[in-house]
């Protein structure tokens, strides 16, 4: 420290030394420390007072939308016996003032008070059980689904556990909100809805508030078996597989009531590693003689032709140089198209190679797409090596094989480790190698999963637990590997 | 610890580089077995460009190298009975010293427990016993050196080639790597092909010398021929210090001849037998030349013995402990002096001296390159 505060002065060295921290709270700390907090949390949706508030909500939003509706109806007719369609018009709704004011039957945010946040469509549970005599009354002049406010509505469990309701959590009657009945009458029976549901909602926001908020329900995810429904047989065909019965003696997949259950998450989250891990390893061995050539045994001129050929790919976006490869290995890409050339396929027969559903293929992308950072760590140590200290190994006898595993490998050994942790840690989290080139063809890489649960299924809690495990996990193979590699950090430095 | 030395014989050997540089011009060398041979030259004269032909890391562009009898065309270095001694030692860093030694063994697959016993064995001959799971980098210099020659040893080569080993170490510390190298060799009896640019570690260790310029082997002698009787002018000038007079053969006088020079007519041996009217070179060593007039020193052979005296002017003094050495200046060339620091060496005064050589010291040769002089080699 005193070093560097000679060399650039100390206001220098305090905006680094603040640059550094700010980076380590704004990117490492805080962003990690958030995912935890969130993966630990359950989705807000899944707790027991955000079941009760909908239940209320969709009460009061009976309330008002009928409301609305016997005004906008009553010059004309009978409510219940109208043909037309329900929605009210805005322009002659006197009553439109008390936060209804769209007016619309839709259950929305606006229309209820205090609930702010809360995610207004609670189709989670199952939903109440339809009235009986829903489909037989098509009279119903209004969209509205009043029978939603009911106690019958069920809180989030787990699918193997009892379902609970309010009703039998609580003890609450059975209320609900008749479609069939006068306007009055339903207004009274939402009323008494929300009467009932009050006490019980304040109840659970206090128990809520005073339990532990944080539970590792969302890492169960990960590891939960789902049951998959298969016929005879192709059950038969699946145990045949020598992956299936690998999965079935570790426990990845098992029979349960004569029903095929897969721990999918955990099978695509292993999956995943090991592919990264094999593309890793498939880089390793396609970059060590290239490094070699060029660090070692290359005369300047072709060291600088060898050293375009790496970089120059590397001047087109990563996701052009993706894309490059479907043209090549699609059905009727380059590749199969040569092939039929050749005679070595008849492509008009369907004998086309499914390259896409091959993993192979990914690797092979994935080894072109970072073949760099496995390159350039190994041929910076690897220039370092004294070139004598191979000939005098030669000198003294050694195959060229026992040179490389006695005197270069051990010497580029941290460089060896760099490439391969980055590598590792590019193919593990790749996203857009998977998505682009086996576009659904093949099972999905975990980050695809992650990206799924976030943006596509909106769990995001679930999200921050898949994401949190995946970084702990590929942060312990790192550790593990760097172990074996016997490779200390300030090795690393060399790299 | 007995091993057996080849012979290596070069025989009409020459190599070119594909870039057309002619490294080494067609040699003919025959290195006896068992025997401490020197190849001596200024940096780019060819000598390591000979060492890697022999090692094999160089193939000949013409002529064959014999090691034994044998001819080692095609044999890569990892099969031939040579080893070699890197001007940077290029220790293993990774492995311990003991590894470093067992090295070549492990190579050909000797068993990790006979392994470290021969490499102990050597390290008892270096005297590194007990620094053997030392890492190199833990070693003093002199401690690296010998561990170079340990692991050089350990293949049991009947020929061993060093290229400049000593020229990292301390002054001190050289001359007692020498002395130590000259015993291994004796101890073990290997063929020695001891490359180097500095004529004293090359003298005072070989039983002989070849001394090379551009490409050629100019004379192979033992020290003590090459010294006093070099055949060339390059040999004359670049074993050891010379002064040099330029001119041509004026007149013979049986082995003698004059050479008229611009310094006046001096006359010198000519073993070469020069005949009058060549350009000639006459050289004569700094120790050789002396004050001619009796009372300021009578140098080696006193006044009366210098066949050659001319005017001179002390231009620089410089004392070198045992020894002082002199510049002089006479006309327009300086003449060096090297004088025993016995306190007379000293002239009295500034002005012009007589300084002279005896004939018998000097020695006409062909007019030919010469060695570059400090001067020189500090101007490039």
């Amino acid at each position: 420290m005193s070093g560097m505060t000679a060399s650039f002065g100390r206001g220098l060295v305090a905006f680094f030394t603040g640059c550094v921290a700010l980076w380590a709270l704004l990117l490492i700390a805080f962003p990690q420390l958030t995912m935890l907090d969130k993966s630990l949390r359950p989705p807000a949706r899944a707790l027991d007072s955000s079941v009760a508030e909908t239940v209320m909500r969709d009460a009061r939003t009976c309330i008002s939308v009928l409301d609305t509706f016997e005004a906008s109806a009553k010059p004309s007719e009978q409510p219940a016996t109208s043909g037309g369609l329900g929605v009210p018009s805005i322009a002659n709704a006197p009553r439109s003032r008390a936060g209804t004011s769209g007016g619309l039957a839709v259950p929305s945010i606006g229309g209820s008070r205090g609930a702010g946040g809360g995610l207004a469509v609670p189709s989670i549970g199952g939903g109440a059980t339809p009235n009986a005599a829903t489909p037989d009354a098509p009279t119903r002049g209004y969209i509205l689904q009043c029978d939603r406010a009911t106690t019958a509505t069920r809180f989030v469990r787990d699918p193997d556990a009892e379902p609970e309701s309010l009703i039998t959590a609580f003890g609450l009657p059975e209320l609900r909100v008749d479609d069939r009945a006068s306007f009055d009458e339903q207004r009274v029976q939402a009323q008494a809805v929300i009467d009932a549901v009050r006490p019980v909602l304040a109840e659970l926001k206090a128990r809520e508030a005073s339990a532990l908020p944080y539970s590792p329900q969302n890492f169960a995810v990960i590891v939960a078996a789902r049951a998959i429904p298969l016929s005879p047989e192709t059950k038969a065909i699946e145990d045949a597989q020598l992956s299936n019965q690998l999965f079935d003696l570790v426990g990845l997949r098992f029979e349960k009531d004569g029903v095929v259950h897969v721990r999918l998450t955990l099978v695509t989250l292993l999956r995943t590693l090991f592919f990264a891990a094999a593309a890793t390893l498939l880089a390793l061995i396609v970059c060590y003689p290239i490094a070699y050539n060029l660090a070692l045994a290359s005369s300047g001129r072709k060291a600088v032709w060898l050293f375009l050929a790496l970089v120059i790919p590397y001047a087109i976006v990563e996701l052009m140089r993706v894309y490059a490869w479907v043209s090549l290995v699609e059905t009727n890409g380059v590749f199969n198209r040569a092939l039929d050339a050749i005679g070595v396929i008849d492509l008009e027969a369907g004998e086309a190679i499914p390259f896409k559903r091959s993993p192979l293929t990914i690797f092979v992308v994935i080894v072109y797409t970072y073949i760099l950072f496995m390159v350039f760590p190994m041929v910076n140590v690897m220039s370092t090596l004294d070139r004598n200290q191979l000939e005098a190994g030669r000198d003294l006898g050694a195959s060229t094989w026992r040179l490389h595993r006695r005197i270069v490998i051990p010497h580029a050994k941290p460089g060896i480790a760099v490439g391969c942790i980055t590598t590792f840690m590019l193919a593990a989290g790749a996203f857009s190698v998977p998505r682009i080139v086996s576009r659904g063809l093949q099972s999905e890489w975990f980050s695809q999963t992650i990206y799924n649960k976030f943006f596509e299924s909106e769990n995001s809690n679930v999200g921050a637990a898949y994401s949190f495990a995946f970084t702990i996990l590929c942060f312990v193979i790192v550790a593990l590997f760097m172990w074996l590699m016997r490779a200390r950090l300030k090795d690393f430095v060399r790299a | 610890m007995e091993m057996r030395g080849k012979d290596v014989v070069l025989d009409g050997m020459s190599i070119t580089y594909p870039n057309g540089f002619t490294a080494v011009r067609p040699t003919d060398l025959a290195i006896e077995a068992g025997e401490f041979f020197s190849i001596l030259g200024p940096s780019g004269c060819g000598k390591t460009t000979i060492l890697r032909a022999v090692s094999g890391f160089v193939e000949p562009s013409a002529g064959r190298i014999l090691i034994g009898g044998e001819d080692q065309a095609g044999l890569g270095p990892n099969r031939r009975p040579t080893a070699l001694i890197f001007q940077n030692l290029a220790l293993f860093p990774l492995m311990s010293v003991w590894e470093n030694v067992a090295f070549g063994l492990e190579a050909r697959g000797v068993s990790k427990r006979d392994r470290r016993e021969r490499a102990m064995a050597l390290l008892d001959l270096v005297a590194l016993r007990g620094q053997e799971d030392k890492k190199p980098t833990e070693l003093s210099g002199g401690q690296r050196q010998r561990v170079a020659i340990a692991r050089a040893l350990a293949v049991e080569p009947a020929v061993l080639l060093l290229d400049e080993p000593l020229s990292a170490l301390d002054l001190k510390l050289r001359q007692h790597m020498r002395a130590e190298l000259r015993d291994i060799q004796k101890k073990t009896g290997v063929t020695f092909i001891y490359i180097t640019h500095d004529q004293g570690e090359a003298l005072t260790m070989s039983d002989r010398v070849a001394v090379m310029n551009a490409g050629v082997i100019e004379q192979v002698g033992a020290s003590d021929e090459v010294y006093s009787a070099p055949r060339t002018a390059f040999v004359a000038s670049f074993v050891g210090e010379a002064n040099v007079f330029r001119g041509k053969v004026a007149a013979l006088d049986g082995e003698m001849a004059y050479v008229e020079t611009p310094t006046g007519r001096l006359l010198g041996r000519n073993p070469g037998a020069l005949a009058i009217g060549a350009d000639a070179m006459l050289f004569v060593r700094p120790e050789h030349v002396g004050f001619a007039n009796g009372a300021q020193g009578g140098a080696q052979d006193g006044a009366q013995g210098f066949g050659n005296v001319f005017d001179a002017a002390l231009e620089r003094r410089d004392l070198e402990g045992p020894f002082v050495n002199l510049v002089m200046r006479a006309g327009e060339r300086r003449i060096a002096m090297n004088l025993k620091n016995d306190g007379a060496a000293a002239p009295a005064a500034d002005g012009p001296q007589k300084i002279g050589f005896s004939c018998e010291q000097a020695l006409v040769l062909p007019s030919g390159p010469l060695a570059q002089t400090g001067e020189e080699l500090a101007q490039q």
